[in-house]
């Protein structure tokens, strides 16, 4: 059952300006904004931007005890509002409500593995810096110019594993592996009961959730899904 | 986004706690209901001519509460997802008992059966009232399964309000006919 756009609470709404923003790489940067003060979250939640008529969603990638927020996000070019992030000056003031969603962290005696493709890393970030640890982490990205967070997730996932699709003459992480996610959980991945997190690409989330009921029937899966 | 996620096409869906479950489970058949009724009151909304705006307006929270309804429904008991959900209480039901009044003061004694149906909007909340009444029975079968206390307190306020929506749906038919002019049609033996 989907509901997170139907029943988080009436979201307040909010004014914000850009404080700054740096490229991770060509194609993925990260904004930081002015975090208006009675503006609260979870870790793993996000925010809605209200720009004109286009509503776009974000993870918030910091904590709630930091003084202002960051949002990881892929440059879309054709797209309608990630080139308006993309170019908007340092300064420049948007609206958003929030907080949405309800992928948090929920703590059980199952153990997390955390599965994202690209900038669906975001709320695993945020989730991370709060201070949970000991989680199994995939990240699918193309190539490994895509591991932007790879030295911090290295030092709180028990289990970090990034998976690159993308087949070139790069050498691997030692303990990547090359191929998607989805064929890791299904050829390497013990199988077992767990508490499944699956944020990004909708394909990945469908792919891993049919994965599930056959190789890990009786775990739990929550899902954010970006698009 | 994209709205069909195909992790659905083997039978299985997610409850919003994360349980896989199989599409014909109790749960699913509860919160199915409720999505109907939901969008069948969308339809019953889309029929009041517009000056009727207070009517819609708390036809639409109706609709709102629906959602938590079909929240509570989609979560197993104790898990943490519940914990974030705001609860089904007396309060909700209340509301709709005060609905019921204000609209039944404008209404005659009600003698004998009626036949569902007068105006387009009055039917559509005829309709509404049979799919409440069918969310109440699953919800009562699934409180019926439920093991722990917890759950079974929230599942019979659920089933409180599903009773009293019912009711309200009922008389909200009666004052759609009532506000259009229409003189309900008696059922004749
Ligand atoms: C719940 C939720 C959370 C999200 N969180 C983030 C986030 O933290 N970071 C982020 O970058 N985006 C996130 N998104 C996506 C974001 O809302 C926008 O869709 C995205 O920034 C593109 O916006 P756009 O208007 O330029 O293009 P859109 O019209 O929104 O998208 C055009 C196309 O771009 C592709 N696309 C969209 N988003 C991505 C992406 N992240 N990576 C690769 N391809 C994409 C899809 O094919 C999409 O059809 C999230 C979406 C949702 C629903």
């Amino acid at each position: 059952m989907k509901l997170s756009k139907t029943v988080t609470p009436d979201a307040n709404s909010y004014a914000t300006e850009l404080l700054d923003r740096c490229w991770l790489t060509e194609i993925t940067f990260e904004i930081r904004l002015k975090r208006p003060p009675s503006f609260t979250f979870e870790p793993g939640q996000r925010i809605r931007f209200q720009h004109h008529s286009i509503e776009r969603d974000y993870s918030v990638i910091t904590t709630p005890d930091d003084t202002t927020l960051a949002l990881c996000i892929y440059h879309v070019e054709e797209g309608p509002f990630s080139p308006i992030l993309a170019a908007a000056a340092i300064g420049t003031s948007f609206t958003f409500t929030g907080p949405h969603g309800y992928f948090t962290y929920r703590p059980s005696e199952r153990s997390a593995v955390f599965v994202a493709t690209g900038t669906g890393i975001a709320p695993f970030l945020s989730i991370g810096r709060s201070g949970v640890t000991g989680f199994t982490l995939l990240h699918g990205v193309k190539t490994s110019s895509d591991l932007y967070y790879q030295p911090f997730f290295r030092s709180c996932a028990a289990v970090y594993v990034p998976c690159l699709s993308e087949r070139r003459t790069e050498t691997p992480p030692t303990d990547g592996f090359h191929g998607r996610v989805t064929r890791y959980l299904e050829e390497q991945f013990p199988p077992g009961i767990y508490d499944f997190y699956l944020s990004g690409q909708q394909e990945m989330i469908r792919d891993v959730t049919l994965l599930v009921d056959e190789k890990f029937p009786g775990s739990l899966v929550y899902t954010e899904s970006f698009y | 986004m994209k709205i069909y996620t195909g992790s659905g096409d083997r039978g299985k869906t997610s409850l919003f706690s994360g349980e896989r479950v199989s599409k014909s489970d109790l749960r699913v058949e509860a919160y199915g209901d409720v999505d109907e009724l939901n969008s069948v009151l969308g339809g019953l909304v889309a029929s009041l001519p517009p000056e009727e705006l207070k009517l819609t307006e708390e036809i639409q929270r109706i609709q709102s509460d629906l959602f938590r309804v079909g929240a509570w429904l989609a979560v197993t008991p104790g898990s943490s997802v519940a914990s974030d959900l705001e609860e089904i209480s007396e309060k909700h039901s209340k509301l709709l008992e005060a609905a019921i009044d204000r609209m039944d003061k404008g209404l005659s004694n009600l003698k004998d059966f009626l036949l569902p149906g007068g105006h387009i909007s009055a039917a559509w909340a005829h309709v509404a009232r049979a799919v409440c009444r069918r969310a109440e029975r699953h919800v009562v079968r699934l409180s019926a399964t439920s093991a722990k206390d917890s759950e079974s307190e929230q599942l019979r306020a659920v089933v409180v309000y599903l009773n009293r929506l019912s009711d309200y749906l009922f008389v909200l038919a009666r004052h759609c006919n009532r506000i259009h002019n229409i003189s309900d049609r008696v059922w004749e033996k």
